[in-house]
């Protein structure tokens, strides 16, 4: 049954409040500095006073810890330009403190109504991340929330040092929708919702290796899995890059013809793949323990 | 010397002329549009099954390819307009003159067809309405319907979705009427015998089972704290003091949010067993947790839901089911459930005016009635006395002599002062109206007369209209309880408090509800996953309301 604490379910200051420790966080540009955005009440759109992020600084097990969560019930956790702003502040901050980010994705990507000024935004922040990164920063990417972490967050989430998601996450650049738009519904239906969860849900990347952490749908499972993935290395340099260059030419040489998350599956060699979908985590980990591909160094 | 029998000669002239291109009942899918021509003659009055739910949909595509100018001219009388068939047929000129119920998905395509002229409207029906015409003044020369499998002699097996067919072919085969069915299979001995095969003509083997739509299943991951807060003024403020067990719930999320409160906030207010035990309802995936919870005695229901049938078949204690083990709905049985045993319908809608007439038609928009006025509306021929009935009786009316007092029935519209989009629920004029002037009808399209609604919940409160004693009073009960919509903010402040005070409206506090209290978690389910662990695996949900 759905956690009391679902990961899912909650807001993006309820997640916070129940990841970090309790009472460290601080946040900074909060909502009663009125930081929201220049360009919707151009087009007659609610505003909302943090843009839909919160950014700060708490502790998690005393340790110091930055963190951005996104609202995914604002504007579907859109990238603007305060919104973008304010993860770009957080990142350069991270780099000059030496402290490790934790980015709480729940986005379908960039504000439509900020195209530009959003996708700048996208920009920024993937070249602050990957500054954090070389000065020796962690930046972990988190995704179990209603929105997913799809377009421009897909791409700043693929620069992440390393992804917790939970079988509700979903990560892709593309979004069902667009696909389906662009390719029709032969190529992919957005309405066949198991179909959206097998190809971009939070099991067929933890099995593929595009999320190296699985976390159940409960905020305390989220912070347990980012416990365990920040006393890991996240270094980037060139020689990662190049192991994540191959792992992903790897990836593409052995699976670029499937048609189905379940022809990967099973030839991965799960048993009874199309059982997959179904299984609770614990009967799903078990089953897959030594046969899902890793990041191998990578990322 | 008159001949009195007109109508089995033309019936045998039809069976003749499509036994042509069947062997034995049965019609290959091949030669159906060429036995369909056999069959229909210019103008007849034909019912192509398919209501809210289930569609005979291979019947409808193969009409709708007709020649018009071999067929022309039909009169539909149909349930439902809902595939883009039904109304291919008028576009293409085979059929021209259309009584129904309901068109859902095909309300803004029928819209523009009846201003075009496309289409001859007769009337816009309840099913009840409808199925009594039936066997009135609209009774079908022709009945394409659908089932799930027949066996050599034309013995149906209708299954979970029975719905509407045995009414159909009732009217249509005894009326020496002609009866085609589709059928997912021929079998040589069907499950059950839905419809005894004397009275169906022809059969067509589809190959593939008739389409259902799975109308009922709403996720309780998309249920808001609003609408979780109508429901507990729903249950703390009227389930709970008029004792409410025999009951119909609309397809709302409102309702939805009552469903899964009935384990959490039910439970804690100690009404188990005192409401909600009976209803004419179908099967709702978010009555799962209640029905599991014990809560349930009895349910009928107008048709099966998508997914459901494993779970209602091992469920017989709680739902009708044949000896074959599987649902047997009724879509007409359950309607008159509806309107004469059950003491409260409860639904949502689009639009409430100032006199609580409430409407789901916008300008350009028909989406018909369906079967929510007869379950919305108070049956003046009800006897039986009850609890809930008795109290509503003398709410209304507390200077009649007990003895000669008429009961009334709770009809409830539920839902927030602003609705999708952010769209205001309460309207000085309805846009039925509008409708109706435009496209000359001479009644506006109301799915529920004010006269018939006995209270209206939002999160502002509730609104006893039975307690109101004149129109002013309706109005400003109405005004009251509708937030800051324009109709809301245009109350006369001082009668409003005047009509809390004598409990005609009724704040969340005035019930001891603290609307910070309405939080998600209360839910018995917070997503179709715990819906289906609920059921212990039994509901399978379909692929569309998956997030897995």
């Amino acid at each position: 049954m759905t956690s009391a604490n679902s990961w899912y379910e909650a807001g993006a200051r309820q997640r916070v409040a129940a990841l970090l420790d309790p009472g460290s966080f601080v946040e900074f540009i909060g909502p009663e500095q009125r930081e929201s955005s220049p360009h919707l009440a151009i087009f007659d759109l609610p505003e909302q006073f943090d843009d839909g992020i919160i950014v700060g600084r708490g502790t998690l097990e005393g340790r110091r810890i930055l963190v951005a969560a996104q609202e995914g019930r604002f504007m579907g956790g859109a990238f603007g330009e305060v919104h973008g702003a304010k993860l770009t502040g957080l990142l350069r901050a991270a780099r000059s403190l030496r402290e490790p980010v934790l980015i709480l994705f729940d986005t379908g990507g960039v504000r439509l109504q900020e195209a530009n000024a959003g996708e700048i935004a996208i920009a920024e922040i993937m070249r602050a991340l990957v500054e954090a990164r070389m000065a020796g920063v962690q930046v972990v990417g988190l995704i179990g929330g209603r929105a997913g972490c799809y377009g421009g967050g897909s791409l700043i989430a693929g620069c992440c040092s390393a992804l917790i998601v939970s079988e509700q996450g979903r990560i892709s650049v593309s979004g069902p929708e667009v696909i389906e738009t662009n390719r029709g519904v032969e190529e992919f239906d957005s309405r066949d919702r198991a179909l959206v969860w097998r190809t971009m849900g939070g099991k067929h990347r933890y099995l593929i290796g595009g999320a190296d952490a699985f976390a159940d749908d409960d905020v305390l499972a989220f912070r347990e899995a980012a416990l365990i993935v920040l006393a890991e290395n996240g270094r980037l340099d060139a020689d990662v890059l190049e192991a994540e260059q191959q792992r992903l030419e790897h990836r593409l040489h052995r699976f670029g013809k499937a048609h189905d998350a379940i022809d990967i599956w099973t030839d991965i060699g799960v048993s009874e793949p199309t059982e997959i979908p179904g299984l609770a985590n614990d009967e799903f980990l078990r089953r897959i323990a030594d046969k899902r591909e890793t990041a191998n160094g990578a990322r | 010397m008159r001949n009195w029998s007109t109508q089995k000669e033309a019936l045998a002239l039809r069976r003749y002329a499509g036994q042509r291109y069947a062997c034995g009942k049965s019609v290959a899918l091949d030669d159906l549009p060429r036995f369909l021509e056999a069959v229909l003659r210019p103008g007849d009055r034909v019912c192509l099954e398919g209501d809210n739910q289930k569609q005979a949909h291979i019947l409808a595509k193969a009409l709708a390819n007709l020649d018009p100018g071999k067929v022309h001219d039909l009169h539909m009388v149909q349930s439902g307009v809902v595939l883009s068939e039904h109304l291919d047929v008028f576009e293409k000129g085979v059929a021209k003159r259309l009584d129904f119920s309901y068109s859902g998905p095909q309300s803004t395509r029928i819209a523009r067809m009846l201003f075009g002229g496309k289409i001859e409207l007769g009337a816009v029906h309840t099913y009840l309405e409808l199925f009594a015409r039936y066997f009135i003044d609209l009774t079908p020369q022709v009945a394409l319907i659908a089932a799930v499998s027949a066996d050599r002699d034309g013995n149906l097996y209708t299954g979970p979705n029975t719905e509407d067919t045995p009414t159909v072919v009732e009217a249509t085969s005894f009326k020496s009427g002609l009866v085609v069915a589709q059928v997912a299979e021929i079998v040589d001995k069907v499950p059950r015998v839905d419809i005894p095969g004397d009275l169906v003509h022809f059969v067509v083997d589809a190959k593939k089972p008739f389409y259902v739509e799975p109308l009922f299943t709403r996720d309780p991951a998309a249920i808001t704290e609003t609408q979780i807060l109508t429901a507990m003024l729903a249950i703390k403020g009227l389930y709970a003091p008029y004792g409410v067990r025999r009951l119909n719930h609309g397809i709302g999320f409102n309702t939805a949010a009552i469903e899964l409160l009935l384990p959490t906030y039910g439970e804690k207010l100690g009404l188990k067993g005192k409401i909600c035990t009976h209803f004419a309802l179908n099967p709702h995936p978010t009555l799962i947790p209640a029905i599991e919870a014990g809560w349930v005695e009895q349910i009928h229901s107008f048709g099966s839901e998508v997914g459901m049938d494993n779970y209602l078949s091992a469920r017989s204690d709680i739902f009708f089911t044949g000896p074959d083990g599987s649902l047997r709905s009724n879509r007409a049985y359950c309607q008159v459930a509806g309107l004469y045993a059950c003491d409260m319908f409860i639904g949502s809608t689009l639009q409430i005016d100032l006199q609580g007439h409430s409407s789901t038609v916008t300008t350009n928009r028909i989406a018909g009635f369906g079967g929510a006025p007869n379950m919305g509306s108070d049956s003046r021929g009800r006897r039986h006395p009850s609890e809930p009935w008795l109290k509503a009786g003398a709410d209304a009316d507390p200077d009649a002599a007990a003895g000669l007092r008429r009961g009334r029935k709770l009809v409830v519209q539920i839902g927030e002062t602003f609705g999708e989009k952010n769209v205001p629920l309460f309207v000085e004029r309805l846009d039925a109206l509008e409708l109706a002037d435009k496209l000359d009808l001479d009644l506006a399209p109301v799915m529920i007369y004010g006269d018939d609604v006995s209270h209206i919940i939002t999160e502002d409160g509730i609104a006893n209209l039975l307690l109101c004693r004149d129109n002013d009073e309706r109005e400003q009960a109405i005004r009251g309880v509708a937030g800051y919509t324009d109709v809301g903010r245009a109350r006369d402040r001082k009668m409003v408090e005047r009509l809390r005070a004598r409990g005609v409206i009724r704040r969340p506090e005035d019930l001891g509800i603290d609307p910070l209290d309405a939080d998600r978690r209360m839910l018995a389910a917070r997503s179709i996953k715990d819906l289906m662990l609920a059921s212990g695996g039994l509901y399978q949900p379909p692929s569309r309301f998956r997030n897995w």
